[in-house]
């Protein structure tokens, strides 16, 4: 029997995220192992009247491309993948894995040859999506391989899973709604703010916003959501930040990241693991030392890091910043091959300062900000 | 892994479709084809081919079917008609889960995602005639495919890999020699004009003069082993009685008796899914015409296994498909229908060839081979 949380994340994502309509052409995007969500994705669609198609590929082929493929075909993208992508009304990314580690050891340099030649691909999908052409959720199936990255049972990581999303019960859409609500509020309050102050464990920074545009992650783009964020000035961030949850990359951790910045630039950097890792990451490019993003997590159904970033940055109670890549529709200039999220947890400690008045404590904003007129 | 599953990976793509530098690939298949679908996919990238894998996961089709409207159901998705318009080589790894997934869907609905998907066919055919397009398809052995056969697992893993000639030092080299024979005897019967095919509940004339017979030598089907051609669409006379069930989109249909007239099926009966055989061939114009007359010539398959792939090269069989031709063999019918139904001739039978008896029981007569 099918679990109900799965059809009702299903009609979730088909009729608050994305709100297809009659006719709108879908794509679901994911491995075998997503195929319960993907399936349930699909006759939801069906019953919205719209055009959905799965495109679900089988785990250990990346893999095997990354292994054996020249680079020619490490490169190839088919002229339907360009055509689909320009095209589809709507995607659905389901990220769910078999094994996270597969390509643990798979070769660096041909894993960025490959995600580099992708990235034209990945950049019109984003450009349609933010023009408002095409929409697009991703989203997670609970796997067997994501209960073991967060040390649970399936059973346990699925009731994670399905809470964080809301769908344990009735009336999803309604509560992603009024998150909405709420998250707009807070967006809009922070845009009233030139400087941001984060202090906690070995943490003083200070991240200039002035001019920048907040947005809230409503469970539009991502299922489960829960943050507001920005891309903070480039030139503006000053100090230093510890972050204890470990950062992960392309599924490689690196341990008790500290980091120091001078005039927007990290110029000292330290990690109780992963320290070569972490010093690759920095000097990708010439975007991977500035900070692209600025976030809240807010989504306090998350309670613990679980090793996957669609859920660890939405841990209520913690900030996040991203090395490399800001975002373009928030006012960031900051361009980088690296979008590389580290979190800081401020549950505990953690304070956070607007313009010198104390707005955050404990892992969470003091006062609720006035709800906009629905 | 079993290596013959590596074996049938070396053979599809080194000899049934000989990917080379730069091609395009399609590798259709569904998850419970995994390790073949890998193993293919492996050996695409060695020969320099782009491989594109494109599964079909269970409960997709079937939610279509029950639930989608009538637009959704004539819906192509144009990515994959674009697919068929500039693959170079399509691979087909059926893997089946559950053979009757569709047996309680509406025929009529099957017919509408059939007419549907017609372009699709129609591109592969097209393609392939004018050697744009190479195409193979394959069975894996799974467990609902051994269940259908009426084996084990393990056994039908025997079967399939045996009818394929995979358990051969050199597997290859076994398809060019078999090749050859079955060329000789296409060769020889394209130099006649009138087959009368003869057996229990069996007496079929038709015409086969101008038509081109073709060797299945495991290239476009594996395992292979028939020869076929498209027969003079208004040529068929008499009738047949087709011994074996034919399972089709799930549903099975037992003994089939079709009479003939100037090419068109007059009268069509079965023991068991009368109606679904009236609903397929009152499907179009084709569907009532036959697209395909066939000798099953692999002795290495000798159970029928209700898959066609298989039963349909059964040595000592003959097949005929209502609907669609293959253009290749001269034949003309168009229909959205290619429903191939098998003749066991190897009990009491006799063809005759212009009148001269050329097989009997199942197999061509010594001096013509």
């Amino acid at each position: 029997m099918t679990d109900p949380r799965v059809d009702r994340l299903a009609g979730l994502v088909v009729g608050y995220s994305l709100e297809l309509g009659e006719g709108d052409v879908l794509r679901i995007d994911g491995l075998d192992v997503a195929a319960p969500l993907a399936l349930a994705v699909y006759r939801s669609a069906l019953a919205a009247g719209a055009r959905p198609y799965a495109n679900l590929t089988l785990d250990g082929l990346l893999e095997l491309l990354l292994e054996h493929g020249s680079e020619e075909q490490l490169e190839f993208i088919s002229s339907t993948q360009w055509k689909e992508i320009e095209t589809i009304d709507a995607l659905v990314t389901i990220w769910s894995e078999a094994n996270t580690r597969s390509l643990s050891r798979v070769e660096p340099t041909r894993h960025s040859r490959y995600i580099a030649a992708h990235r034209k691909l990945a950049n019109t999908r984003w450009e349609r999506i933010s023009k408002g052409e095409m929409a697009w959720c991703g989203t997670l199936h609970p796997t067997p391989a994501h209960a073991q990255d967060a040390d649970m049972s399936l059973e346990e990581y699925e009731d994670f899973v399905f809470a964080a999303c809301h769908v344990d019960e009735e009336g999803a859409a309604d509560h992603w709604r009024k998150v909405s609500r709420s998250l707009s509020a807070r967006a809009r309050s922070l845009e009233t703010v030139r400087e941001l102050r984060v202090v906690g464990p070995d943490t003083d920074l200070r991240l200039g916003v002035g001019g920048r545009t907040w947005l809230a992650a409503d469970g539009r783009f991502n299922l489960p959501d829960g943050e507001v964020f920005t891309s903070p000035v480039e030139t503006e961030t000053e100090g230093d930040i510890r972050f204890g949850f470990p950062g992960i990359f392309q599924g490689r951790e690196v341990d008790d990241v500290r980091l120091r910045f001078e005039g927007g630039q990290v110029v000292a950097a330290e990690a109780a693991r992963g320290e070569d890792y972490l010093r690759s990451l920095l000097d990708m490019d010439g975007g991977s030392r500035v900070v692209g993003e600025l976030a809240f997590g807010l989504n306090y159904e998350i309670d613990r890091f679980t090793r996957n970033i669609l859920f660890d940055e939405k841990i209520g109670g913690t900030i996040h910043t991203a090395l490399g890549a800001g975002f373009p529709q928030t006012g960031g200039t900051n361009s980088s091959g690296l979008h590389w999220d580290l979190i800081c947890d401020l549950r505990e400690e953690g304070e956070v300062y607007a313009d010198g008045e104390l707005i955050w404590k404990a892992g969470a904003f003091l006062a609720e900000p006035a709800l906009e007129a629905v | 892994m079993d290596d013959r599953v590596a074996r049938l990976a070396d053979v599809i793509v080194g000899y049934s479709t000989s990917v080379g530098e730069g091609d395009v690939v399609l590798i259709e298949s569904s998850p419970v084809g995994a390790p073949l679908v890998r193993a293919v996919y492996r050996r695409v990238l060695e020969a320099g081919g782009h491989p594109e894998p494109r599964l079909a996961v269970d409960g997709f089709a079937e939610a279509l079917l029950a639930h989608g409207s009538e637009e959704q159901l004539a819906w192509l998705n144009p990515a994959r008609r674009e697919d068929f318009e500039r693959a170079d080589i399509r691979i087909v790894l059926e893997a089946e889960t559950n053979t009757r997934a569709l047996s309680g869907v509406d025929p009529a609905r099957i017919q509408t995602v059939g007419r549907t998907r017609e372009p699709l066919r129609e591109l592969t055919f097209r393609r392939a005639a004018a050697g744009e397009l190479r195409w193979t398809i394959t069975a894996f052995p799974t467990n609902a495919g051994a269940q259908e056969a009426d084996m084990s697992l393990a056994g039908y893993e025997d079967f399939v890999y045996g009818a394929g000639r995979l358990d051969a030092d050199d597997p290859v080299a076994e398809w060019q020699r078999f090749g050859a024979e079955l060329r000789t005897v296409a060769e020889w019967l394209g130099t006649k004009r009138e087959l009368r095919v003869v057996a229990d509940g069996t007496d079929l004339t038709l015409g086969t003069e101008g038509r081109t017979w073709i060797p299945s030598e495991g290239k476009e089907n594996f395992p292979d082993g028939e020869i076929f051609t498209g027969p003079v669409e208004t040529s068929l006379e008499g009738e047949i009685h087709f011994s074996f069930p034919s399972t089709f989109h799930g549903r099975i249909v037992e003994d089939v008796r079709l009479r003939f007239r100037q090419g068109e099926v007059v009268e069509a009966t079965a023991a068991r899914g009368g109606q679904f055989l009236q609903s397929m061939i009152a499907m179009d114009d084709g569907a009532r015409r036959a697209g395909e007359f066939a000798f099953g010539m692999n002795d290495a398959i000798t159970e029928f296994t209700k898959n066609t792939l298989f039963d349909e090269k059964i040595g000592g069989t003959v097949h005929l498909a209502l609907g669609r031709s293959y253009p290749e063999t001269g034949g003309v019918n168009e229909s959205a229908l290619h429903w191939d139904l098998v003749c066991d001739l190897r009990g009491g039978s006799e063809v005759y060839a212009d009148g001269e008896l050329v097989y009997r029981d199942g197999h061509f007569l010594p001096d013509i081979r």
